[in-house]
């Protein structure tokens, strides 16, 4: 089989692959892909190279994972789950990636696409206006500094106190919206002056805001699907994809440095300067992963703060209050984030770099809601094939340190999909296909066409067939906000 | 030198810069250190942050760099915009600068930099 790699790749299944211990010097535990081998083939040169570089780092446990929507990123591919001991294990600001708690939210409505097609040039009007987007945007929540410490402590909380949200929001949010152990003290002031204005912001590059719609053809498991509140008939639903923005990225960025200086202290090496870590349980550990956690819910409170808006927007076009439209929370999960969760092993930090927790029924960290279903888990497409959602299992417990994919993937760098494709015909054609797109840049609009992305179905039968995640439904845009 | 004189890309119209606290000016980055690969990291690193934080786009960035002793010296100035999306054509938004196969050398007579950013 011809792969990008020189390594040698064993097939353990026909959706698990392993990477030895023998191939590079240094690794500590093998690296297992999850992948058809259709999508191993396929892959980059750069997941082989970081998944085994990830393998290296001290206080791993079982394997460093890449999950099938895998690619090249900095230090940790994208894709990328690994585990590391609290006690003699480290925790790296690259396995989390610069975008902390980076995550989906799907909000669900009562409407129809027969009810929402007459009106969805105004409503995507609406929402294009409500929520910011793009670079420079910044939010309808006017913060002090006093008040942004707050958010940082007390996540969608802190919205839903100020109305922006509804309290039953927060049992429909993983860690309800909120991570215990948020620390402002130790943020830097710039972190701060970055982020405080772009609470309710989207961003840009590839976060957006989508409207879908399901159809009865695309339920895979109506009853599941039911009891998330999907009943198709061609449900009208709105996808959210952002994270922590500015105040995220300088975190990791403060941070980044405070480790390469600490990890001469600890003498730790890596063999790439992304891969940057201390000892969880250090002094530098320690604030990280506070810091993280802070950076961690404002991204719960951007979401929460987008979706006010969203409801907003949608009762504006529609004359009847959210409620009446029943635009309540199916969830809200991150793709960026490091978790302490126990497993066989004991106690792990789990990184999960693009990559989304996907506990199964009866987990008990589970509200009631979920404990039949398991977890959901809110995949993105690219904005022309499509989403999709499944739900956790007690095998991805099991075998992936409760951990699945996240989106489709990158096939295609941002250059290239410029230069083959152009924003402005993008979106006429995509208009023509009965997707309507708000964008604020043209190039960046080009940088996300289809083509840039894997196939998600296929991304989705590799994880659904080897058990780590179980296909509920597929979503289809009729709308999307790009920054 | 020649490598801190990149254009910026994007079309704009002088404006004062009007940060979150009124109006900021322009920024200005003294810098001293002795590894100047570290230098141009921080550099790039403030124009990002500068851009959030002020809520910015710049046109120009004039910079002296200088010997000083065993190190560098480096003066500069951000001068830009508001950002402003119905009279700007916005492309990227550099939301970091990362270490990933970062490298700065020179060879012969000019320097060759590498960096990547996220976007």
């Amino acid at each position: 089989m011809k792969l990008n790699t020189d390594m040698t790749v064993n097939r353990i299944t026909d959706e698990i692959w392993e990477i030895p211990t023998s191939e590079k010097p240094g690794m500590l535990v093998p690296a297992r892909i999850y992948a058809t081998r259709g999508i191993l083939q396929a892959m980059d040169s750069g997941v082989f190279d970081q998944v085994t570089n990830v393998a290296c780092l001290p206080g791993i446990r079982r394997y460093a994972l890449c999950m099938p929507d895998g690619h090249w990123g900095y230090g940790f591919p994208i894709g990328g789950v690994a585990a590391f001991d609290v006690q003699d294990g480290v925790i790296s600001p690259g396995g989390v990636g610069y975008d902390i708690n980076c995550g989906m939210r799907l909000i669900r409505t009562d409407l129809t696409l027969a009810d929402v097609q007459p009106h969805l040039e105004k409503l995507m009007t609406e929402l294009f206006r409500k929520v910011p987007a793009g670079v420079g945007a910044s939010g309808f929540v006017r913060l002090s500094r006093e008040e942004f410490r707050r958010v940082m402590t007390h996540g969608a909380r802190w919205c839903v106190e100020r109305g922006y949200g509804w309290h039953r929001d927060l049992g429909r949010m993983e860690e309800n919206g909120c991570i215990e152990g948020a620390d402002p003290s130790i943020v830097t002031d710039h972190a701060i002056q970055r982020g405080i204005n772009q609470l309710g912001t989207l961003g840009s590059g590839n976060h957006y805001l989508e409207v879908q719609v399901v159809s009865n053809e695309r339920i895979f498991d109506p009853v599941t699907a039911a009891a998330l509140g999907i009943t198709g008939h061609d449900q009208i639903v709105v996808m959210v994809h952002c994270g922590s923005r500015g105040f995220g990225h300088q975190v990791a960025s403060d941070y980044l440095k405070v480790f390469e200086k600490a990890m001469r202290r600890y003498c730790i090496t890596v063999k790439d300067q992304q891969l940057a870590c201390a000892p969880f349980r250090s002094p530098e550990g320690q604030d990280y992963f506070s810091a993280m956690n802070c950076a961690a819910n404002t991204a719960f409170a951007n979401r929460q703060a987008i979706t006010h808006q969203i409801r907003e927007a949608f009762t504006t076009v529609f004359g009847r209050s959210a409620e009446a439209l029943g635009m309540e929370l199916v969830y809200d999960v991150a793709h960026n984030i490091a978790k302490v969760e126990r497993y066989a092993e004991g106690e792990l930090v789990v990184h999960r770099k693009g990559a989304t927790r996907a506990f199964g029924p009866g987990s008990p960290e589970l509200p009631g809601a979920f404990r039949q279903t398991g977890q959901p888990v809110i995949c993105g497409g690219s904005m022309e094939t499509g989403s999709y959602l499944l739900v956790g299992t007690d095998r991805a417990v099991r075998d992936t340190f409760g951990s699945t994919m996240h989106g489709s993937g990158r096939t295609m760098s941002r250059a290239q999909a410029k230069r083959t494709v152009r924003g402005e015909q993008l979106q006429q054609q995509m208009k023509q296909r009965g997707i309507l797109v708000k964008a604020v840049s043209m190039s960046g609009l080009a940088e996300e066409a289809g083509l840039a992305y894997k196939d998600i179905s296929e991304v989705v039968e590799s994880v659904d067939r080897a058990g780590i995640a179980k296909k509920v439904l597929e979503l289809r845009p009729i709308g999307n906000i790009k920054g | 030198i020649e490598i801190f004189r990149q254009p910026k890309d994007g079309q704009f119209t002088e404006h004062a810069i009007h940060g979150p606290g009124g109006k900021l000016g322009s920024a200005a980055v003294p810098a001293f250190t002795v590894d100047l690969e570290a230098l141009l990291f921080e550099w790039l690193s403030s124009m990002v942050y500068w851009k959030d934080a002020a809520g910015v786009v710049f046109r120009e960035a004039p910079l002296t760099l200088t010997r000083d002793g065993e190190g560098w010296l480096l003066r500069a100035r951000l001068i830009g915009a508001p950002v402003n999306h119905l009279t700007q054509e916005l492309h990227a938004d550099v939301k970091g600068v990362t270490k990933h196969l970062y490298d700065l050398k020179q060879t012969g007579g000019c320097w060759k930099v590498r960096v990547v950013l996220d976007v």
